[in-house]
């Protein structure tokens, strides 16, 4: 708070004292008071003015000054009530108080929505775990009965069960994963069983190179992403998968690359984010975009970054990278 | 013939993993009354024991850690859960693996089968196909002294017919199990694999060992 702000503020005040100090003047002058008893009257009360401006100027500044300092560096503005402590004048106790109350109100609030939000997810996560079992009940009929037509539209649910699963995963604060020493390749190969009928039908061939390593992360999850990288190949046309895997000092590089439609230039930049669609999911299979969003989520949570190259019409490649950290790596 | 005991508390998956073990040469029993299974499970003379770990009474978990007080039979996990963590946890209660739901009928077969190799294999010593010697080691067929290079498909598909000796074996599976070797092939390259080794089969002497059911699959004479 600057002194020339604060005065500019009281203007109202200063103009209703100057023309009072005027109209005392012409009023005394009119009793032929003399001039020098006017002019000490007039510095007397114009001291007298700036000094009561002054004082109170120099009492509110810390506060206010402390007040705009917090706000400006705090990482979070609502907790600017934690850092306010209630001043020696009246407007600023009142302020120190409202903004108590303010922020008692808003973590009421936001609390309520946590809870809510926590409870939502959990019965997600329940009612994924229930319809899974008529899912896999009516997977195995159809194995039994040897017909196999249902199959494929069952596997469809089952994968965007696993979508709901994964995102309400992704968006938890909580801990559910574990990051452990897995096998790259299996996690691939377990994947690519889950999809063999799928790849075979679109004479799609998968071919691996130099998996043989272990990384740290939670496999599951790995799965989950292989899987939909995977989905998003079959959907944009591919006919070859080739997935590599690229040791550096100190991470693991792991290429997913495929020969399909690829990615337009402009898109490129935002394939990871929430709900964006773009030319691909236009002009071809409806899309969500949903997949790689949950895929760098998933990645953002365990550490991984994931990035994305691609030529039109000539490739699409996913690089997703593994943080080597030895003090994980304990046996 | 295989004994497998399936604990498992929703009827239909229950009777439907039944009916795909039976079908698949097993013979299987199913738990229906869950207020005594750590006792069912004592008494039965099965090889294999599927668990459920969502169970009435005693959860899955608490009855594995039990069982493994007593028993070391093999225990196969079935959940809907699909965290890895409590995949780590059954493995840590003494699982012998660990399979989630929905299940995928071919993969949940071959990881049957292979709890149920890896029990027999501790025990036997060579493997032998009539009177030609096996190496999957090596990957080689000897008889008589001659010995015959497999290549690393042709073994694995003929390890898996010698397993499933006299049963028919379906492409499905053969594929199933190459993949799960990461030998991603088709299915021209599978025929193909299975052609040349009914060739040197023959070289071998052993003709027409491997006969085609036609819509179902091979079986190894």
């Amino acid at each position: 708070m600057r002194f020339s702000a604060y005065l500019k503020d009281r203007l109202p005040a200063i103009i209703i004292f100057v023309v009072s100090l005027l109209l005392s003047l012409i009023f005394l002058r009119a009793y032929h008071v003399i001039t020098e008893a006017l002019a000490v009257l007039c510095v007397i009360l114009t001291a007298g003015a700036f000094s009561v401006f002054l004082w109170d100027y120099l009492r509110k500044k810390p506060f206010y000054d402390k007040l705009q300092n917090c706000i400006n560096e705090l990482d979070q503005k609502y907790l600017i009530s934690e850092m306010v402590t209630s001043p020696d004048f009246l407007e600023g106790r009142i302020l120190a108080d409202v903004l108590k109350d303010c922020d008692h109100s808003m973590c009421d609030n936001v609390a309520l929505h946590r809870r809510e939000a926590a409870e939502f997810r959990e019965y997600i996560e329940i009612w994924v775990h229930e319809v899974k079992l008529p899912v896999g009940g009516l997977q195995l009929m159809c194995h039994n009965d040897g017909n196999s037509k249902y199959s494929e539209q069952l596997k469809r649910i089952d994968d965007y069960i696993e979508n709901v699963l994964y995102y309400a995963r992704s968006r938890n604060a909580e801990k559910d994963y574990i990051i452990k020493k897995t096998s790259l390749k299996r996690a691939f190969i377990d994947t690519a069983i889950r999809y063999r009928e799928e790849l075979q039908e679109r004479g799609i061939a998968l071919s691996t190179e130099n998996l043989d390593m272990d990384i740290m992360t939670d496999a599951k999850w790995l799965g989950f992403i292989f899987s939909q990288l995977m989905g998003n190949s079959m959907k944009y046309e591919a006919t070859e998968i080739t997935v590599t895997a690229e040791e550096t000092p100190d991470s693991i590089s792991l290429r997913f690359r495929d020969n399909g439609i690829g990615i337009p230039e402009s898109d490129l930049p935002y394939i990871f984010e929430k709900s964006f669609t773009g030319e691909n999911g236009r002009t071809h299979t409806r899309s969500t975009g949903m997949g790689l969003y949950i895929v760098s989520m998933l990645c953002q949570k365990l550490g991984h970054s994931v990035s994305a190259k691609s030529v039109q019409g000539e490739y699409t490649e996913i690089i997703i990278s593994f943080g080597k950290n030895d003090f994980l790596d304990v046996q | 013939m295989k004994k497998i005991l399936i604990i498992e508390d929703d009827a239909v998956l229950s009777e439907e993993l039944c009916t795909l073990l039976k079908n698949s040469g097993y013979e299987a029993s199913r738990v229906t009354d869950f207020e005594t299974t750590a006792d069912q499970m004592r008494s039965s003379d099965a090889d294999l024991i599927l668990l459920d770990i969502n169970l009435p009474f005693t959860g899955g978990e608490t009855l594995l850690q039990e069982f493994r007080k007593t028993s070391d039979k093999s225990v196969i996990m079935l959940t809907s859960r699909t965290t890895e963590i409590d995949e780590v946890l059954s493995m840590s209660y003494g699982a012998d693996d660990y399979i989630t739901k929905p299940y995928n009928p071919t993969i949940l077969l071959l990881r049957v089968s292979a709890v149920l190799k890896r029990l027999e294999r501790s025990g036997s010593a060579k493997v032998m196909y009539q009177d030609a010697e096996v190496s999957g080691v090596k990957g080689t067929l000897t008889r008589n002294g001659n010995e015959m290079i497999l290549t690393k498909n042709e073994m694995i598909i003929f390890q898996l017919l010698l397993d499933r000796r006299g049963e028919i074996v379906t492409r499905d599976d053969l594929m199933t199990t190459l993949w799960d070797n990461n030998e991603f092939v088709n299915d021209n390259a599978l025929s193909v694999n299975v052609s040349r080794l009914r060739g040197k089969l023959a070289e071998l002497g052993f003709e027409d060992a491997i006969e085609t059911r036609k819509k179902q699959g091979y079986v190894l004479r």
